[in-house]
């Protein structure tokens, strides 16, 4: 019955290879580490290279709201491997061409470096923890780049029609604020709907919920989600706009030089 | 009315026992009721503004009151087995219920930003794990001392101490949290010490205290009286009549402020043991005077109308006095002392009336057996009593050496006034504890260590922020009124509605406009990017707290704090901007400084957003950047330093006046002691002043000769100037419980004086002779008085027992002022008859109306 629906959607969708994959897999009853793996890609990994404009909008337990606004290019060097990444700034308009790249290596530690045009200051930034704000929002660094799927064990918990549910508990407990964490995965996109993070009382701490997503390029992507912190009782809404995957990004266009010089080209938005 | 009184009390003494005894139980019934009030912050009005203004920045800026536990280690607490404790303390406090965990600040919760090696800069926390080995617990040190905002806030300089600052939601819980956290201190190996403070701890306990001091020294003091009275009246049956009095008073008014629905503040907790000794004063005079007059075979119920009739006008006349000193206080502007005033003049009246009502019931019912034997011994003669031996020598002297002593009493006032032009007018919560109390011993310890646990906020404001937002919307709404895109135009004149009364901020403006962007085209693209280039030109006007000018100023008022040495410290966002900022250059303390344009603050910030705890900033600063605290760390909680740091601020501003667009408050808990002390001071004044006027004009009214009314305000007068001379001489701080006094010493001390003029007339009237008079005075009449200070007196004794300061306090002076009065009363006024008597009495006695007691 799965199998039919599936196909029924399969026949809709604009084919590519990632969704055969999908199909294919689904019927053979998919493992936690498959499972896992998969959402990686589809949430992280899409395309070979990509943009997106994204804002994110701050709001704190007494509803005063704080707005950033950057654009994300993004390159893979190997599928659910290395990554780059150019972040720069827009908005607000004091923090303008600040920019952040970074060489992401899931099985080490990334390179960071940050450039912030108000001190004319090119910084590396030690890897160390990965579980601090993403400039004041309530996604943690590591929301925004991706948590590499090796970091938790992973059991599949259940499943529905829609989604599959896993749980996800840290090989390294001390080094993260949470005890476990669960996830909702959509079957169809493999992208996780719903992240809710637990302490060792099992009361949850945080919730990543996808509020929107659509199709680009074939690629289902997020155009919205909604982090909560239940601790602070704030959260932050991200949308992603002006959505480009595979505009081929040239490598070098990662590297220190675009610090100071923001590639003006590859950052411009694209009507969608 | 005095008639119907009287013939309702002895005609039907069962229905006025009952009435008596359904209305005392009625009230007593919402006594369970009560509602302990220990909050300092009460002493204002709820609508006071500076207490508004403290609450709003409270709210604003999300500062809870925090427990301050402090970890004591005799070398230093930088040893592994030292920081394992504090690692293990902070993982359970952080789950205990109540406790705002995300604001709870200790080495193992705070966010630690350095160089890591050349070049690169690194947020990482402090001690998340607790060091394994000495040199590792010699890191931490090393990063705590290169963090400004940290160094004497968390970690004293010394290296002895360390804090944990631990925020919780609710105050009322703040007692229980502090006891579960003693005993997960008290489990923790090694030999490190804990102290546990705190303002809401401090207030909370106090609370607690306050049941145990109406729990036991207010029975103690109806015990004493009733000791007391049985040692003068040596009959149980008789003396029990009083105490019913007593006791009906007390529980009634209780009963009745709580039923009204006040809750129990320091001031009223002590209206029991204050209502107790003057609620039998008048008893004293009925039960004295119906022995005097009753002899065997006699009709009682005649005796106690006849005694009560002829007490009734001089009783109401001191009641009233007494109410009057009391519901002065009304007038002064704290409600705690509003309320303790009119419910202890309520009581007064109270007392007053179940007196003359249920007294000569009570006595006209007594059996002829008691009344004969209560007879024989009240007429025992007690000639060598220390009380009659006093009476002869003030006698004496009162007459003999009357210039010499009226000399000496006008001595005595100019030397009071010496003595206050001396009082040091100061107060602190804190020290309403005794100086062994655990609070106490924990308060010195940590404040020794730190840089204070006692909080002031200096808070600065844009006050421009609402003109700059009206006139970029009126610039704004031009440029829109030029789309020519209808459906646009009509949306953005919404939205720049919305933003006018300020329900969307300049950056969702910002990104609406932004959006709109990429469905317009022509002239239209210009229209908004012109609009955009505006708004972020008044955005950044708008964030005046990452202006470099607004922060230098900032760091050099915080200098100047720093200079007075009247400071701990002071903590404030440029602390933060600059640590990160010389983290993110060399990490040298040359890089220590604000970057000198608002992008390179902006960034910085943003920067420390990037750490751990990125909410942090919003208790230095607003979102939207038009406020910002500075928090400033007071070794001390006195009003008179706090006062002193106002001064120094005050002057500071004078030197270098505030920026354009800048405005300047104060707020936190030090401060708004202060502003309620200040009240309170100016408050006693008028209260006192209005009280001594009206009871002057009441005496000029009774004694129908404004020479006698003048004359019996003499006594008080130098009895409050003496206290409070006293209390300037003797270097005791002007407090609350002292402020109260004064209304107090006005209303108690005027009873003798009324007492001895009316009887010196009576008597006078009788026997025309002066000496005579005086002589016959220090008989019955001055014993009276004098049994009277001594009932007072030491009825209020058992609250030098109380575990609490301000208790012992009024214990102290009220006993004092008692002492005071009756000797000024029984010397001053003999001498004063005795060298003004041609002008106040007639050589030749007239029979006039009858005026004796």
């Amino acid at each position: 019955m799965i199998f039919n629906k599936n196909l029924h959607t399969f026949m809709l969708v604009v084919f590519s290879i990632s969704s055969l994959n999908v199909l294919a897999e689904t019927a053979n009853e998919l493992s936690a580490e498959q499972i896992v793996s998969k959402a990686n890609l589809s949430a992280y990994y899409a395309g070979s290279d990509g943009r997106s404009d994204a804002r994110m909008k701050i709001v704190d337990e007494q509803g005063r709201t704080q707005l950033r606004q950057f654009v994300i290019l993004r390159q893979d060097l190997s599928d659910g491997g290395d990554q780059n990444f150019l972040v720069v700034f827009s908005r607000p308009s004091d923090v303008r061409g600040t920019v952040f790249l970074v060489n992401k290596h899931p099985l080490s530690d990334d390179d960071r470096w940050l450039y912030l045009p108000g001190l004319d200051l090119v910084k590396r930034i030690s890897a160390g923890d990965k579980r601090t704000s993403f400039v004041g929002s309530h996604f943690y660094y590591e929301d925004v780049s991706g948590r590499p799927p090796e970091a938790d064990n992973h059991q599949l918990t259940g499943q529905n029609e829609q989604y599959y549910l896993l749980k996800h508990s840290p090989k390294k407990p001390d080094e993260v604020e949470f005890s476990y964490y669960t996830t909702k995965i959509d079957k169809k996109t493999f992208l996780p709907m719903e992240i809710v993070y637990f302490n060792d009382t099992n009361s949850v701490i945080r919730t990543v919920e996808v509020t929107s997503t659509k199709e680009v390029k074939g690629y289902p992507t997020v155009t919205e989600s909604k982090i909560t912190d239940h601790k602070l009782n704030g959260y932050t809404i991200m949308q992603f706009k002006f959505m480009d995957y595979d505009i081929g990004i040239p490598q070098d266009i990662f590297s220190e030089r675009s610090l100071r010089t923001p590639p003006e080209d590859w950052l411009k938005r694209k009507p969608e | 009315m005095k008639d119907w009184i009287l013939d309702l009390s002895l005609k039907r003494p069962k229905q006025l026992y009952w009435f008596m005894a359904l209305f005392t139980l009625v009230l007593a019934g919402f006594i369970p009721t009560i509602q302990i009030d220990t909050d300092p912050e009460n002493m204002l009005p709820a609508q006071q503004k500076d207490r508004v203004f403290h609450n709003q920045i409270k709210k604003e800026f999300q500062l809870y009151d925090a427990i301050v536990v402090g970890v004591v280690n005799a070398t230093t607490v930088f040893n592994p087995q030292t920081l394992k404790n504090i690692h293990q303390l902070t993982e359970q406090v952080l789950r205990i219920d109540g406790v705002v965990s995300s604001d709870v600040m200790s080495l193992s919760t705070i966010d630690n930003i350095q160089q890591e090696e050349q070049g690169t800069i690194r947020f990482e926390w402090m001690m998340k794990q607790a060091p394994s080995s000495q040199s590792k617990a010699t890191e931490i040190e090393q990063s705590v001392r290169q963090l400004p905002l940290m160094l004497d806030t968390l970690v004293s300089a010394d290296n002895k101490a360390s804090a944990i600052y631990v925020p919780i939601k609710n105050k009322d819980e703040s007692y229980q949290i502090s006891k579960e956290i003693q005993q997960i201190a008290d489990q923790l190996k090694g030999d490190d010490e804990y102290f546990i403070t705190g303002l809401p701890v401090a207030e909370d306990t106090f609370g607690f205290q306050m049941f145990v001091q109406m729990g036991i020294s207010a029975p103690m003091a109806a015990a004493m009286i009733f000791i007391l009275m049985l040692f003068f009246f040596k009959n149980l049956q008789l003396v029990i009549a009083p105490m019913i009095v007593a006791m009906a008073t007390v529980i009634g008014t209780m009963g009745l402020l709580i039923a009204c629905g006040f809750t129990v503040h320091i001031m009223s907790s002590m209206i029991a043991i204050f209502l107790m000794p003057i609620a039998v004063v008048d008893s004293v005079h009925i039960m004295s005077e119906f022995a005097d007059r009753f002899k065997p075979g006699q009709n009682a119920k005649q005796v106690a109308k006849e005694v009560v009739s002829h007490l009734f006008k001089p009783m109401l006349f001191t009641s009233v006095t007494s109410t009057v000193g009391f519901l002065s206080l009304a007038l002064t502007p704290i409600p705690p002392v509003q309320i303790f005033g009119i419910f202890v003049g309520f009581g007064i009246m109270l007392a007053f009336i179940w007196t003359i009502t249920f007294m000569p019931a009570y006595i006209s019912r007594m059996s002829p057996e008691q009344l004969e034997k209560m007879q024989n011994k009240f007429h025992q003669k007690h000639e060598n009593s220390v009380i009659d031996r006093l009476m002869n020598i003030f006698a004496n002297i009162s007459v003999r050496y009357s210039k010499i002593l009226l000399l000496g009493f006008v001595g005595l006032f100019i030397f009071s006034m010496y003595g206050i032009q001396k009082i040091q007018i100061n107060d602190n919560p804190v020290r309403w504890f005794k100086s062994d109390h655990s609070i106490r011993v924990a308060d010195k310890v940590l404040n020794k260590h730190f840089a204070g646990t006692y909080d002031a906020f200096l808070v600065l404001s844009h006050k421009n922020r609402d003109a700059l937002i009206q006139g970029t919307v009126s610039q704004l709404a031009e440029k829109v009124s030029k789309i020519s895109n209808q459906k646009l135009k009509n949306e953005l004149t919404v939205k720049l509605d919305d933003f006018s009364s300020q329900r969307i901020s300049i950056g969702e403006l910002i990104a609406i406009i932004d959006d709109a962007m990429f469905n317009v085209e022509g002239d239209d693209v210009e229209h908004l990017e012109g609009a955009i280039s505006l708004i972020e030109e008044t955005a950044s006007e708008l964030n005046y707290f990452t202006q470099p000018d607004t922060l230098n100023y900032m760091s050099e008022l915080q200098l100047a704090l720093q200079k007075t040495g009247l400071v701990g410290k002071t903590n404030a966002m440029t602390d933060l901007i600059k640590t990160v900022n010389r983290e993110l250059k060399s990490g040298e303390a040359s890089d220590y400084v604000l970057p000198e344009t608002q992008a390179g603050i902006a960034q910085t910030l943003l920067q420390f957003q990037s750490s751990h705890r990125p909410q942090d900033l919003w208790h230095m600063v607003n979102p939207s950047y038009s406020r910002a605290t500075i928090w400033i760390q007071l070794s001390s909680g006195d009003n008179q330093d706090m006062t002193r740091v106002i001064e120094s601020v005050d002057k500071f501003v004078k030197e270098r006046p505030l920026p354009e667009g800048m405005e300047l408050q104060w707020a936190g808990k030090t401060y708004i002691n202060v502003v309620w002390q200040e009240a309170m001071v100016a408050g006693m004044l008028d209260s006192l002043f209005s009280a001594f006027i009206v009871v002057m004009i009441m005496m000029i009214i009774l004694f129908r000769s404004v020479m006698f009314g003048l004359l019996a305000m003499l006594p008080l007068t130098l009895t409050i100037t003496f206290i409070y001379g006293l209390i300037g001489w003797i270097g005791k701080d002007y407090d609350m419980p002292i402020a109260v006094l004064s209304a107090l010493t006005l209303g108690l001390s005027v009873d003798f004086a009324i007492h001895f003029i009316e009887r010196a007339r009576s008597i006078f009237n009788q026997t025309g002779d002066f000496n005579t008079t005086i002589k016959l005075m220090f008989e019955e009449p001055g014993r009276a008085i004098t049994r009277n200070a001594i009932v007072i007196a030491i009825g209020f004794t058992p609250l030098l027992f109380a575990p609490l300061v301000p208790y012992i306090t009024v214990g102290i002076f009220l006993a004092s002022i008692m002492a005071a009065s009756a000797i000024v009363t029984l010397l001053m006024l003999p001498s004063a008859l005795n060298v003004l008597k041609r002008f106040l009495f007639n050589t030749q006695p007239t029979k006039g109306e009858s005026h004796d007691i």
